[in-house]
């Protein structure tokens, strides 16, 4: 084990780690009023819904925010740095968070097109992002 | 808006207190405010307090205005422990300005006291409580490379350099030369290169464009205008607030480059009947050396992408256009952890009651505070004049 944090599985969160399980990057979808969000919750965000969905993406996206991590945040990941941490708007329209792998973190930049790909960490795959094309 | 002021300010100078928990640390700013105010318990009746050892890793005390009520001897009829990071400070004169016009209270005593871990465990631990649990904080996140994330896309749209950035140190460094109690006071002048040359942090930022982790704390009293006319020559009169929390974490929707500040700063300048060209002198939060930048535009102080070209241009600057943290900022005066937006507050008041010494601006008529928390999720805006 790394040391790195790794996320938690629970009712919330488990169709979404099935699915990465499987290499699929999922969304959560509101049945109501056809929202796509993250699946950090049980409720719509924009309706309020409760009867809610799930779908898989096309696990391709653009950078839209990034950095390049000098400093380790603390020991873990003292083996990674220089590493890019940025934010991915899927094609499906929803952002998140990743680590941008298998390149020169120096070449990520804001436009850049990423396609997912999947870490193995603890109990968990998961989503990371390497550029496309 | 109802006539309430400032009354009365109180700092520790930052610095580092090994010996000292954040409850020492208020009890310290509490006895120096009494000594140096003409105010006694028995004259303050509402409390507002941060709950220190949110960075400091000791634990958090969310019930540390019951303790400072008893220790004080004193019997508030409006007092909690009151935390939006940041933002606390600004938000602590809105709250008890808001509790003073319902006739709640007359003097609110507003204190807080910051610890601060070593820097890089901070940024770490400070960052993984911000974080969303399984979406963010498993990605490495740290809190110079969240406000990077940021900065990235401000500099995308807006055009704004790396030279821009360093160029907010510069100005800071030239204000932390004529405050005694900065950190940086004896560090001499840096130049863009010096910021530049410095080491790679979490890109855009180098070391020299990120603030100081400092330990410290201060106080304000705010008060009935006819209270705060008694006890300052030149009381503080709260003009103006905003209040905006439009994002919770740093992966919510929408741009990170319209933040609450679009909103609070509007809302502050129309309930002060003021536009930004009516303000002297501005204190914004700087965890880092974008943000002034991005709140420059976000508080219209200049258009969108001319940021750059105003601190270029020495703006900000001692003798510039607008002065912009004239006391060194948290970049070169120190960042005091909980407590750091009290100081970037403690600097608004004191430039308008006219106490900011060798730094004193020449024109404090009207004064802008602005701050976040998160972030930049939480944001207040006050106004602040010599006039009501
Ligand atoms: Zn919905």
């Amino acid at each position: 084990m790394s040391g790195k944090l790794v996320p938690e599985i629970n009712d919330v969160t488990r169709e979404y780690w099935e699915g990465t399980a499987l290499g699929e990057l999922r969304l959560r979808t509101c049945l109501s009023c056809d929202a796509k969000f993250r699946f950090n919750h049980g409720w719509c965000p924009q309706c309020g819904s409760a009867e809610l969905g799930m779908e898989a993406t096309s696990g391709k996206g653009t950078v839209t925010n990034y950095t390049v991590i000098h400093v380790p945040p603390y020991e873990a990941y003292a083996a990674e740095v220089p590493y890019a941490l940025v934010l991915v708007e899927l094609d499906e329209g929803v952002r998140m968070m990743a680590n941008i792998v298998d390149c020169d973190p120096a070449s990520v930049g804001i436009g850049m097109r990423v396609e997912v790909t999947f870490e193995e960490r603890g109990p968990v795959m998961l989503p990371q992002f390497r550029p496309s094309n | 808006m109802a006539d309430v002021t400032i009354a009365a300010s109180f700092e520790l100078k930052p610095g580092r207190y090994p010996d000292k928990s954040g409850h020492d640390l208020l009890r310290d700013i509490i006895k120096g405010a009494l000594q140096a105010w003409p105010v006694g318990p028995k004259d303050i009746d509402g409390l507002l307090v941060t709950p220190s050892g949110q960075a400091g890793g000791a634990g958090i005390d969310a019930y540390i205005h019951d303790k400072i009520i008893s220790e004080m001897g004193i019997r508030p009829t409006f007092a909690e422990t009151l935390n939006a990071g940041g933002a606390t400070f600004p938000m602590m004169v809105h709250r008890a300005a808001m509790a003073i016009a319902d006739g709640r209270a007359n003097a609110v005593l507003c204190i807080s006291a910051g610890k601060f871990l070593k820097i890089s465990a901070g940024g770490g631990e400070a960052a993984k409580m911000i974080s969303e649990p399984d979406l963010e904080a498993p990605y490495g996140t740290f809190i110079p490379g969240l406000y990077a994330l940021i900065a990235s896309e401000f500099m995308h749209k807006r055009g704004i350099t790396k030279r821009d950035l360093a160029r907010v140190a510069v100005a800071e460094r030239q204000w932390a030369l004529r405050n005694p109690d900065a950190r940086m006071h004896g560090a001499g002048a840096i130049a863009i290169e010096d910021v530049l040359a410095s080491r790679p942090i979490a890109w855009p930022f180098n070391f020299l464009d990120c603030s100081i982790p400092s330990e410290g704390g201060g106080a304000v009293l705010v008060t009935r205008g006819d209270l705060g006319r008694k006890w300052a020559r030149q009381p503080a009169y709260v003009l103006g607030y905003g209040e905006a929390h439009p994002r919770g974490t740093i992966s919510s929707p929408g741009s990170l480059i319209e933040t609450g500040a679009v909103q609070s700063g509007a809302e502050a300048f129309r309930r002060a009947g003021l536009s930004p060209s009516d303000i002297d002198v501005a204190q914004l939060y700087d965890a880092f050396t974008s943000t002034p930048l991005l709140l420059l535009e976000n508080l219209k102080f200049v258009d969108e992408g001319g940021s750059g070209e105003f601190v270029q241009g020495g703006g900000m600057d001692p003798g510039g256009t607008m002065p912009v943290n004239t006391y060194g900022g948290l970049i070169s005066y120190g960042h005091t952890g909980d407590a750091s937006g009290m100081s970037v507050l403690i600097e608004g008041v004191r430039q308008v009651m006219g106490e900011a010494g060798e730094r004193q601006v020449a024109r404090a008529d009207r004064g802008l505070v602005h701050c976040y928390g998160g972030m930049m999720f939480d944001h207040v805006t006050l106004i602040l004049g010599r006039e009501s």
